[in-house]
């Protein structure tokens, strides 16, 4: 049996896919990128190595993506995590059939990418400089409510007036934005579907820039946020695609990548 | 008011332009390897000047340019030397920073930055004027700023449309008025002879700028294209006749690689036009990014590069005005700058060297608050777009801090691009 690794160094968390030759996925991972991400990154790996009983010398070919790819010299080669985002998409999205649309928001950044049937990308965006409207806008509000990440959704559906709006687009300033509508006596559910709607607003813009076509598949760790979902649904007027574990879709491209490389280089050779 | 033919007082070495100068010169050369021999005189050029802070054109009358439409012929023969100013310093980005709204263009902010701090260049305490057209409205407006530094100022009127003939006759008229200026701060009046013979030493540079120029439709890419902006950014200060003759010997060079088949860049890297806000050193991070992502830039559309080298004056008529008036018409009608109100010559002429260059995509780079670069943006990208040749569009500054984030886009565009001639080729 051959196995094969795709490693995504994001800002917010590494996540790691394994698969064998039939691009089946056979143990994953994520764990928070830290300081030291270079050596987090291989003490994840050989974890999940472990979890299958096999060691890096048992990788036919691994590839590294996300911000940290280039640093980590284990890989044999590493690609940007906008080509790795769309090879991803279309294996995890395989069963809904016609992808042409993906919806990224990472920790520090959201990406719209637009491809054609076999996953080549013709077109993408990125937001600018700014983190509004990516993971840490999430992260912040959770903070300042008091609440837990994974409890943003429930107050999403919670919700018994309307979402308020939220006008900052800036991270910090819709910082003092909420803590000024808590000091206003707004309740937690209003704020939380106000946020949810001002970066469904923000990431519908950019996706609007490459073209909505097709099936839209959407992923990233704030995709599992049903909350976020159902308001990027609601600006886009039509259901999204969600991957069963939204966080490694990347890593999934990486190493199905890493395998493609394989056999080209077998072929070569 | 400070007057600014002050003394520099910091050793010219120990400033932040020096050592910003230095990393980059450093990496430019050590980052990639086998440079072409003849790419030494101008490292060591940019070297001399930026880091050392070794002066050039001594005994000389200098007039700064603050754009490319300056026409250098009637500099010349006045006796004076032109120096282009647009600068690519980060460091003076952020002393510029003073004189300008936050969200204002870099390359304004550093040029108005370097002008205060006088320690870029190591001759702009020997300016004796600067001429200004009137091209952008923060250009136009940075002239009264560059004026209470200290500096004497010339505003030189451009007309904003350039097909009609109203336009043409007004500028004709901006021209002449500005060699009577030159007369006033040279003391020297243009004669036929003095303009033949400046025009004789420009088309000579162009003459070598444009072998360059062909030499990079090669299948097999001889220079890379960080190489090629400094070369013709170095136009922008360097001694005409011997930058004409270093371009020379580097294009001898390039010729021997091309017999040998040798290729700058990996066989197959995609090769790409480089277009918008002008890449300057120090601030070829884009250009960079690209040729590290293996990429090739293999043409430019830029007032840094091509733009200023490429059209030629033809003038066969030599009575003095005529030969002004010539002059004048070479600056106006090939420009491409988005200032002006139609620009249609610059999709025609970024389509036509995409065809010239077999280049497979275009990176735009606009830089932020350059308004007439960003709202060009998506009628070139469609015009690109409909012959097949997709486009990356990048908004950025001189900033490093975005450089994370530019080269997942830079590299992400060059697999697509790669994809794309897989994809084709099935």
């Amino acid at each position: 049996m051959k196995y094969f690794a795709g490693i995504d160094i994001g800002s917010t968390a590494i996540k790691i896919a394994l698969i064998d030759e039939e691009k089946k996925i056979l143990a994953s991972r994520v764990t928070p990128t830290g300081s030291h991400f270079r050596k987090n990154a291989i003490t994840a790996l050989e974890t999940t190595l472990s979890e299958i009983n096999i060691s890096m010398d048992d990788l036919s070919y691994m590839i590294s993506t996300g911000y940290g790819r280039k640093l980590m010299k284990e890989s044999d080669e590493s690609v940007s995590e906008i080509t790795a985002n769309a090879i991803g998409a279309i294996e995890a999205g395989r069963q809904h059939g016609d992808i042409k649309t993906i919806i990224n928001i990472g920790g520090q950044d959201t990406k719209a990418i637009q491809i054609d049937d076999m996953g080549t990308v013709t077109n993408f965006a990125m937001n600018d400089k700014c983190a509004a409207g990516t993971g840490k806008f999430l992260d912040v509000t959770a903070m300042n409510l008091e609440i837990e990440l994974e409890e943003l959704g429930d107050y999403h559906f919670n919700i018994k007036g309307a979402p308020l709006p939220i006008n900052s687009t800036c991270v910090v300033f819709a910082e003092s934005e909420i803590i000024g509508l808590l000091a206003d006596g707004h309740n937690k559910e209003e704020i939380v579907a106000g946020i949810h709607y001002s970066i469904a607003k923000r990431t519908v813009r950019l996706a609007k820039r490459v073209g909505l076509e097709g099936n839209v598949y959407f992923d990233g760790g704030p995709a599992m946020n049903k909350g976020l979902v159902a308001a990027m649904e609601d600006e886009l007027g039509k259901e999204l695609v969600i991957p069963e574990h939204p966080q490694i879709t990347t890593a999934l491209g990486a190493a199905v990548l890493a395998l493609e490389a394989y056999y080209d280089e077998m072929e070569e050779e | 008011m400070a007057n600014h033919k002050d003394e520099i007082k910091h050793p010219f070495n120990l400033t932040h332009q020096a050592s910003e100068a230095t990393r980059m010169l450093r990496s430019i050369t050590d980052d990639f390897p086998d440079n072409p021999e003849a790419m030494n005189y101008f490292y060591d050029l940019y070297k001399k000047v930026y880091c050392e802070g070794v002066s050039l054109h001594e005994n000389k009358k200098i007039v700064g340019t603050m754009c490319v439409q300056v026409p250098e012929e009637l500099i010349y023969a006045s006796g004076a030397v032109p120096v282009r100013l647009c600068n690519g310093f980060y460091t003076d980005d952020h002393n510029g920073a003073d004189f300008m709204p936050a969200k204002s263009c870099s390359l304004v902010k550093a040029t108005l930055g370097m002008l205060d701090s006088k320690s870029t260049l190591p001759f702009i305490n020997r300016l004796d004027d600067i001429v200004l057209p009137a091209t952008c409205d923060q250009k136009r407006k940075a002239g009264s700023m560059i004026a209470d530094m200290g500096y004497s100022v010339y505003d030189m009127e451009v007309p904003p449309v350039k097909e009609s003939e109203e336009a043409r006759i007004y500028w004709r008229r901006s021209i002449r008025k500005f060699a009577g200026e030159l007369k006033q701060i040279t003391g020297k009046k243009l004669s036929k002879s003095s303009l033949k013979e400046a025009m004789a030493k420009i088309s000579r540079a162009q003459k070598a700028y444009r072998k360059l120029y062909e030499l990079r439709k090669q299948k097999n890419s001889v220079i890379l294209g960080k190489d090629v902006f400094m070369v013709t950014n170095a136009y922008f200060f360097d001694e005409i006749e011997s930058w004409t003759e270093a371009v020379n010997r580097l294009n001898v060079e390039l010729e021997k690689r091309v017999e040998e088949k040798y290729s700058a860049a990996q066989r197959r890297a995609p090769r790409l036009l480089f277009t918008g806000s002008p890449a300057i050193f120090p601030n070829l991070k884009i250009p960079m990014l690209i040729e590290e992502s293996g990429g090739v830039i293999v043409g430019d559309e830029t007032c840094s590069s091509n733009r200023m080298l490429y059209d030629m004056v033809s003038s066969d008529e030599w009575h003095l005005n005529a030969m002004v008036d010539g002059i004048a018409d070479n600056y106006l009608k090939p420009c491409t700058c988005p200032i002006f109100t139609k620009n249609d010559d610059r999709k025609r002429k970024l389509l036509h060297m995409a065809k010239e260059f077999a280049a497979e995509g275009v990176v735009y780079q606009s830089f932020s608050g350059c308004q007439v670069y960003s709202m060009e943006q998506a009628s070139i990208t469609k015009a690109l777009n409909d012959e097949d040749i997709p486009v990356l569009f990048i908004e950025s500054d001189y900033s490093p801090d975005d450089m994370g984030q530019l080269s997942t886009r830079i590299e992400a565009f060059i697999e697509s691009l790669k994809a794309k001639r897989r994809r084709n080729r099935k």
